[in-house]
């Protein structure tokens, strides 16, 4: 305000002056003298015009580029724009679909999928979490922050320790220290109830920027090995091998997605524009497997391979021979698809070291790179491991082809039989070999066979008869059934990789005398044990020739069944009559015949037994019998082959254990009881013949106080024979006790008066003895016999191969000894 | 203290009991409560993310402090506008000088650091809310100016001798009005020197911008202005061109995909957020660009997301509410009582139109960064409340506005 004052105080204070002008004058005024002339000269025109001038700037104009620019960049530049903010904020997550569960044909599941998690550690990240500042921001002593940050790791680690006892305390630690990483896998494959302690862990200490859960799926064999072929697995690419991969697409369902925006840091946001859509789970599959009969497969394949010494491994197929339906079909060695990369077979195992071994001389010489002997040692031994596994992961019934030797004879014959060449009545004659041309071909016995008819022909496994029979049918027909039959492609069956075909059997211009008088009896050419299995099927179920399967239903989650599987004809190979004819004839193989180790009493059972040389190898041979049964209505055919048998020794043609090396001394002998249990299993009752029925067990009636005379009827009633030890007309005990059940037949011990019997006693061995001496040796040692095995006991070939209790061994007096017959078949080599 | 009887009143207060300019309010009370809506929408997310106290994750923090604020700042705007403008004039230079020590204030350990930077001092000295004293400092300077400016018309021209050549160069300089603006001069370089030690670029600029318009009205020569712009803008073209650092910012904000993860970040996000508004918006709420994208939605990139949840529509709706509040503003100037009340309603108003003009012409990348924030909307509680009480001075200066004569 200075300024508006009237200036005249300063010269007063300078006193005494004349007032106004001369002090104006002499210019001693600082602050000047104030003129008439105000300083705002403008007049109030000017200031509303400048105030209206500022109101159309502030009020009008500023807005015209803000709004230029605003309309420039929402609806100019809005799709350009717009399109880069949607990139930045959509989040698009997959959410995977569950993979279908594998059920067998009783809904047991084979193979299920479930949610397990890996327990992830970013140790870049773990570094980052400690601070390197204090409390009020001052950066810390980089010694102290070391401290801190070892510290830390040390707690992770004995935390981690803590919450899993199991790992491994060095692994973890490197783990932890590799700080240069942020994703280490800590510990896979936890299940959902392990993940518990965890998860409070990770909450509990904020631990979620460095430790964390991924979830992920994993695959359950419940059975562990069970059917792991025809399962197969499935690895991060998803099925791999087996039934896995080739219902991958079914299995696997459609993996959903989740569009959604996300936050700067990446976080999803839950709102209600997100799309989601759903994933589409897999669908389930139940398989005409049946788990249980699978079982029974496997465990005869094992039992086989550990009796007979096989040297490279076994396989079987029990089949619906009706329908095709795949029951079980079985490879050795296998595999647990739990851990597919393990090789748990023991012989498997042995042999990658042999493999490795010579693998290792392979490369040696023919070392290109100049590796040193360590390098090629560890490329010998991945190879070796490499194709062990995929020998383990192989299904050898359908991958691979075998020479189906006589099993192939029951073809030959439908065929000879549909054409009108044989019938029942004609007679073969054998002398024990057949000369062709400059080749002898030598019958399994090498004395011959002499005079047969066609049915014992057949049952004694003749390989001249059937070169007589094969060249009835000549080349051409051969050829023509051999297609029909189905073994000039493949079966079609949903399982992968069922071997090729090519350079199988002879083209048919190339098929002489020689080469046709072999296929005759199944030499000399390959097929697949599945192609086998279907045509042998076609022979006895009536002359269909099915396709096989083995998924029977694919269904939706819900249960819904999408798609089932019909069976299939593909055509009619031989007529109903033929087939009949030549079913009967078959069962004969077994009732009295090479096949009759496969003999079960109270099941018709039919069959054909196998021995074929693999391509003419030393001492290789595969051993094989193909039998069904009931024989006059086939619920199942089964085809067990197990492939080299070790020979005592090199040229040998028995094992170690002295057991002939052949389809019938070997493979029969395991097929039967197997198909016996299949049948009970699948609850087809038995039904005795007369011989048999003597033999079929009888409760033992309660005899004791009564007279001898009441006795004796009451027990021939019952088809038993009894002795009696002490006097008197009653009787007072009895072995055995009431209500035990003997074979009819039997002869049971009656004491009367004061005898007593033994409590126990000492059991004989029987073993190498006929039926009759081994029955009267037990019975009397107070025990009875139970036989099984071949149908006809009388022969001296039949003898006890082995008993439920064995000799010396002491049992109660009354004991029902079960007593294994096996008769000692000629079908070997080149039969 | 007892009311008067209107009869008994002088002159003078009959014309402060006039009625409040009531286009003037609801503008004011409209863009408060949209900004209220806004900032709740902008910034629930913010605070739900941030985790340090005072904010701990609560995401109604920002907003309910604000509404807290906002209730303060219309109290405030009411009391001011019962008050009599006309004491502000004798108060204009206390409140110059107070806010003077206050900027003072911030140089001692009593300045709170935010950000690196030196701007606040506590309500309370030593705690409570933050503000900043450049906020009071825009009213101080122009409450004084006006003051002054105001009798410019019955100041006279001082003449000096002309006998010394200090005389005559102070004749001439009065010729040319040179030492009418000396005072000014001398108040704004003080004022703007403390601001632009903090430092404070923006709070710089506003307070030469409100000190200009008045200047500007108030009726000095127009050649100062173009002498003074033309030197700053020499000067800060020889910035621009000279310094890596302008040069780089300048470059940036030509085309800020230069640089689109640091310097280019803000404007970038901004426009995208503008664009994903399209013409009518996403819809309340529903911003993406509010999850992280935008730095500080709830301060200076508010507008952003306005647009983009209410769009095109939205955003020029909120320019001319914006813009009829200004108008309005000009026309209570243009109607007031005397110059004094003209020269401060053009000052203040000038200020909101600047800083509504800055901040959204830097969210729209049409200027380079300033750190403006957006009056009514930007969360600021003590600022919020100043801008309030901005308008609560000018509501009492549209009271004394004589009543229009009937004819």
């Amino acid at each position: 305000m200075p300024m508006s004052r009237p200036t005249n105080t300063g010269g007063n204070r300078r006193g005494g002056r004349p007032a106004g002008r001369s002090r104006y004058e002499q210019g001693i005024s600082w602050t000047g003298a104030p003129t008439s002339a105000t300083r705002g000269t403008h007049s109030k025109r000017s200031i509303l015009h400048r105030t209206l001038v500022l109101m159309v700037v502030c009020g009008v104009v500023m807005f015209i580029p803000l709004g230029w620019k605003l309309w420039d960049i929402a609806i100019v530049h809005h799709d350009e724009y717009q399109k880069l903010a949607s990139d930045q904020q959509a989040l698009d997550l997959s959410i995977s679909a569950q993979r279908g569960n594998i059920y067998d044909r009783n809904g047991n599941v084979m193979a299920m999928s479930a949610t397990v998690y890996s327990l992830i550690l970013s140790p870049n990240d773990l570094v980052k979490s400690v601070p390197n500042k204090d409390a009020d921001g001052n950066e810390l002593d980089s010694a102290v922050y070391q401290a801190n940050l070892a510290a830390k790791q040390e707690q992770v680690l004995n935390d981690l320790m803590t919450l899993l006892p199991d790992l491994d305390r060095e692994r973890v630690n490197t783990q932890i220290h590799a700080t240069k990483y942020s994703y280490r896998e800590i510990k896979t494959k936890i299940e959902e109830e392990d993940t518990e302690a965890l998860r409070t862990y990770i909450a509990e200490n904020k631990t979620g920027a460095y430790l964390y859960l991924l979830p992920s799926t994993k695959r359950y064999y419940p059975y562990s090995s069970l059917a792991a072929q025809a399962l197969g697995f499935v690895n991060s690419e998803g099925g791999a091998y087996g039934i896995e991969a080739v219902y991958n697409d079914v299995l696997e369902g459609t993996p959903g997605r989740v569009l959604t925006n996300k936050t700067a840091g990446g976080t999803e946001r839950y709102n209600t524009y997100a799309q989601y859509v759903d994933a589409v789970d897999g669908c389930n599959l139940t398989l005409t497997i049946d788990a249980t009969i699978q079982s029974y497969l496997e465990k005869t394949l094992d039992e086989g391979i550990r009796d007979f010494d096989v040297q490279d491994g076994a396989f079987g197929i029990a089949m619906d021979p009706k329908t095709g339906a795949i029951l079980g079909i079985a490879s050795s060695p296998d595999f647990d698809p739990n851990s597919y990369s393990q090789i748990t077979n023991d012989l498997l195992s042995s042999q990658v070291s042999e493999d490795a071994a010579a693998i290792f001389e392979k490369l040696k010489a023919a070392n290109t790179e100049n590796l040193t002997d360590s390098e090629l040692m560890a490329k010998a031994e991945a190879q070796a491991e490499s194709n062990a596994l995929n020998t383990q992961w192989r299904s050898k019934a359908i991958d691979s082809r075998y020479e189906p030797g006589s099993t192939f004879k029951a073809l030959v014959l439908a065929a000879a039989l549909e054409e009108g060449l044989v019938s029942e009545s004609d007679h073969f004659y054998c002398s024990g070999s057949v000369q062709l041309a400059d080749h002898t071909i030598h019958c399994s016995r090498r004395q011959g066979h002499l005079d047969q008819d066609l049915a014992k022909a057949v049952g004694n496994s003749c390989n001249p008869a059937f070169m007589e029979i094969g060249k009835r049918l000549g080349k051409d027909k051969f050829y023509e059934y051999f297609e029909a039959f189905g073994l000039m492609e493949n079966t079609g069956i949903d399982l992968p990789g069922e071997a090729s075909l090519k350079g199988a059997i002879w083209a048919k211009e190339k098929m002489g005398e020689v080469e046709l008088a072999t296929a005759s009896f199944g030499q000399r050419f390959e097929v697949t044990p599945l192609q086998m299995i279907c045509a042998f099927s076609a022979v006895i179920n009536g002359g269909d020739l099915v396709k096989p399967y083995i998924v029977q239903s694919v269904s939706s989650r819900d249960g819904t069944v999408l798609q089932n599987t019909e069976p299939e004809v593909v055509r009619q190979v031989i007529s109903q009559q033929t087939s009949q004819r030549a079913a009967d004839i078959l069962e004969k193989v077994v009732s009295d015949g090479t096949g009759g180790n496969a003999y079960v009493a109270g099941y018709r059972i039919g069959g054909k037994t196998g021995s074929s040389e693999v391509k003419q190898e030393e001492d290789h041979t595969i051993v094989s019998f193909m039998g069904y049964a009931p024989a006059d209505d086939p619920k199942v055919i089964v085809l067990l082959a197990f492939d080299r048998p070790k020979p005592a020794s090199p040229g040998n043609n028995k094992t170690a254990n002295d057991i002939y090396i052949s389809g019938g001394n070997m493979a029969a002998p395991k097929a039967g009881p197997l198909i016996a249990e299949i049948l009970d299993y699948m609850g087809i009752e038995k039904v005795y013949s007369a011989d048999e029925s003597a033999a079929v067990d009888v409760s033992m009636p309660k005899v004791t106080g009564k007279a001898l005379a009441d006795v004796k009827k009451d027990l021939e009633k019952k088809n038993l024979k009894f002795r009696t030890i002490g006097e008197g007309d009653t009787v007072s005990r009895q072995v055995p006790a009431a209500g035990t059940g003997i074979p009819g037949g039997s002869t049971v011990i009656l004491y009367l008066g004061d005898a007593v019997p033994e409590e126990s006693a000492a059991v004989p061995d029987v073993t190498g003895m006929t039926y009759e001496k081994a029955r009267s040796a037990l019975e009397k040692a107070g025990f009875f016999m139970r036989a099984s095995g071949v149908s006809t006991y009388y022969g001296n070939s039949t003898t006890a191969e082995r008993q439920s209790v064995a000799g010396g061994d002491v049992a109660a007096i009354g004991t029902v000894v079960d007593v294994r017959f096996f008769n000692v078949v000629e079908d070997g080599h080149a039969g | 203290m007892a009311r008067k009887a209107k009869r008994d009143l002088t002159m003078e207060e009959q014309l402060a009991r006039g009625p409040l300019d009531l286009p003037f309010l609801m503008l004011v009370l409209l863009l408060l409560g949209i900004g209220l809506v806004m900032l709740f929408s902008a910034s629930y997310y913010t605070a739900y993310r941030e985790s340090k106290p005072p904010v701990s994750n609560n995401p109604y923090f920002y907003i309910v402090r604000q509404a807290a604020f906002a209730g303060a700042g219309i109290v405030c705007m009411y009391i001011i506008s019962r008050i009599n403008y006309q004491h502000f004039r004798w108060m204009a230079p206390l409140i110059l000088a107070g806010s003077i020590f206050l900027l003072l204030l911030i140089f001692t350990p009593l300045g709170v650091e935010i950000n690196q930077v030196t701007r606040w001092l506590y309500v309370f000295l030593v705690g409570g809310p933050t503000f900043q004293p450049s906020e009071i400092a825009k009213v101080a300077v122009v409450l004084f100016f006006a003051a002054r400016l105001c009798k410019r018309d019955t100041e006279h021209k001082k003449r000096f001798t002309k006998r010394t050549g200090l005389g005559r160069t102070l004749n001439f300089l009065e010729g040319i009005g040179f030492l009418e603006l000396v005072p000014y001069g001398v108040v704004l370089l003080v004022v703007c020197g403390l601001v632009v030690f903090e430092p404070h670029m923006s709070g710089t600029i506003l307070i030469a911008v409100g000190a200009a318009s008045v200047l500007f009205v108030s009726g000095i020569s127009l050649s100062w202005f173009v002498g003074l712009g033309s030197i700053g803008a020499a000067g800060l073209w020889f910035i621009i061109t000279q310094t890596k650092y302008m040069t780089r910012k300048i470059n940036i904000w030509k085309d800020p995909w230069l640089d689109p993860r640091n310097g280019g970040f803000q404007p970038i996000q901004a426009m995208l957020s503008i664009a994903s508004g399209g013409l009518l918006g996403r819809g309340l709420g529903n911003s993406n660009q509010k999850y992280g994208f935008v730095p500080e939605p709830e301060n200076d990139m508010v507008f952003a997301i306005i647009v983009e949840e209410l769009g095109l529509v939205g955003g020029f709706l909120i320019l001319l509410l914006f813009a009829l509040l200004i108008l309005r503003g000009y026309w209570i100037a243009l109607h007031a009582r005397d110059k004094f009340g003209m020269l401060t309603v053009v000052g203040l108003i000038t200020l909101l139109a600047f800083q509504v003009f800055f901040n959204i012409g830097v969210v729209t990348n049409l200027l380079p960064n300033t750190g403006i924030s957006l009056p009514f909307f930007s969360y600021g509680g003590t600022a919020l409340m100043i801008h309030l009480a901005e308008m609560g001075i000018i509501l009492s200066i549209s009271r004394q506005i004589p009543a229009p004569r009937k004819d």
